[in-house]
């Protein structure tokens, strides 16, 4: 009786939680928009415009072309929105726990985000066109080039807490909880802020979006993965695309700036998680305005192999020099411990 | 084994059954609104034509990628590795064979001096 009930809450909480992802990330990207309109000395479109787009693609016709295939087709926009709502389930969102938190560590988020790409990969090359197939190919060979870094990022941070003593430390609950600024000395905190720096740089691959938006590439592509997408299929892509920033969001808050208002000031229960939610999403816009919103606005598409020697080369090279700082750190902090 | 236990590994951990449910139930909500949608179009039409920037379509086969190209951008990008790694796989047996015993030997000399 206990574990019905238990199962009843937790499928509750996720269709709670899988409700907040689709509205809050369609929210984040009229947010994007807004904010890359404004840089460009543009009014841009109100906040609400993705809501309307979205409304928009599901009365449109749904193509499936001659040359596709058609389950496939169909299947992958479905699955690629499905599987970027799952990653949801693990992350603590505020002070809310997560309904999957306990179920599984930081390890699968990073290959669940493998999930949704893939699904676009499959699309892609189920679409019958020589543009789709070559943006498949391109996100594909973007996510061989990014696995690489973010894994830095995941196994640094982790090992980090595990070396000061805290357990369970691939839970995302547990580093969440146990902020790393706080377990590491000057020099790990240099090393963070390299890491901050490969997460941010992650993040926009991992959207497809410029500079790192190749496997779509308007420009060169008229879409590319999407081309041949239209109607409710382009508007599951659509979904997929906005929680999928929510999820970047949420991770590198997790990671890197987890604090709540309510462990500072004093509120009751009910209070203190919606204030923590607000304060959440204000943090996940502040990190998608650095790392998404101006980037794509400052700077122009890189090319496809520009981005393999930058993820592989130069954005490697930083990672594993601020893993290698958290590791003298931890050597040096626990040198410093024994002395005193 | 309790089929319902989290698998762990000692530092990570994770329970597919979990995953399983969680991806069920969204499965669920997403088939919603995705049956909402718009399902017809107009099968036979010009709408159904691949796009291809207002040209016509040539043969099927010609506008196929071949599987050659599928991680151009990569090996392009790593071409200062490949270069060098490509022509050492002669196809020739001997070569590989010498290889094979140059790695392993290699590997007890590490081995015995680390031991």
């Amino acid at each position: 009786m206990t574990g019905g009930l238990e199962l009843a809450i937790l499928a509750g909480w996720t269709i709670v939680v899988t409700i907040f992802g689709l509205v809050a990330g369609l929210v984040l990207l009229g947010i994007d928009r807004k904010l890359a309109a404004h840089m460009q000395a543009r009014v841009g479109p109100p906040l609400r415009q993705p809501f309307i787009d979205f409304r928009k693609l599901m009365i449109k016709e749904s193509v499936v072309p001659a040359n596709a295939i058609p389950w496939m087709f169909n299947i992958a926009p479905v699955i690629a929105l499905i599987s970027s709502l799952v990653i949801l389930l693990y992350i603590p969102l505020g002070s809310i726990p997560s309904p999957l938190g306990a179920f599984g560590d930081f390890v699968l988020v990073m290959y669940l985000l493998t999930v949704p790409a893939l699904a676009m990969v499959a699309g892609g090359f189920a679409s019958g066109s020589p543009y789709a197939t070559v943006g498949a190919q391109r996100e594909m060979v973007t996510m061989i080039a990014y696995e690489f870094p973010l894994a830095i990022v995941v196994v640094a941070i982790a090992w980090r807490l595990g070396a000061a003593g805290i357990p369970d430390a691939f839970s995302l609950a547990t580093i969440a909880a146990h902020p790393v600024w706080s377990v590491v000395g000057p020099l790990g905190i240099l090393g963070l802020l390299l890491l901050l720096v490969v997460l941010a740089v992650v993040s926009p691959a991992e959207l497809s979006r410029i500079p790192f938006d190749s496997q779509e590439a308007e420009t060169e592509l008229a879409g590319g993965l999407l081309v041949e997408y239209s109607g409710r299929n382009l508007a599951m892509f659509y979904l997929a695309q906005g929680v999928k920033t929510l999820v970047m969001g949420a991770i590198a808050v997790a990671v890197f700036f987890p604090w709540n208002i309510s462990s500072f000031i004093s509120m009751p229960g009910g209070v203190a998680q919606v204030v923590d939610i607000v304060f959440f999403l204000l943090k996940v816009i502040l990190v998608m305005f650095f790392s998404v919103s101006l980037a794509r606005v400052a700077m122009a598409r890189f090319r496809i192999n520009q981005i393999v020697s930058l993820y592989w080369i130069y954005i490697g090279v930083i990672g594993l020099s601020g893993l290698i700082l958290l590791m003298a750190d931890a050597v040096l902090v626990s040198v410093a411990g024994g002395i005193i | 084994m309790d089929i319902f236990t989290t698998l762990s590994t000692g530092s990570g951990y994770w329970n597919p059954l979990a995953w399983l449910g969680g991806f069920l139930v969204i499965t669920v909500i997403v088939w919603l609104i995705w049956s909402r949608g718009e399902k017809s179009y107009k099968k036979g039409t010009a709408q159904t034509a691949p796009y291809l920037s207002g040209n016509a379509e040539p043969a099927k086969g010609d506008v196929h990628i071949r599987a050659g190209n599928l991680y151009w951008g990569y090996t392009e990008a790593l071409k200062g590795y490949y270069s060098r790694i490509v022509p050492i796989h002669t196809g020739i047996l001997n070569d590989y064979v010498m290889w094979y015993l140059g790695v392993t030997a290699l590997l007890i000399i590490v081995v015995v001096i680390f031991a």
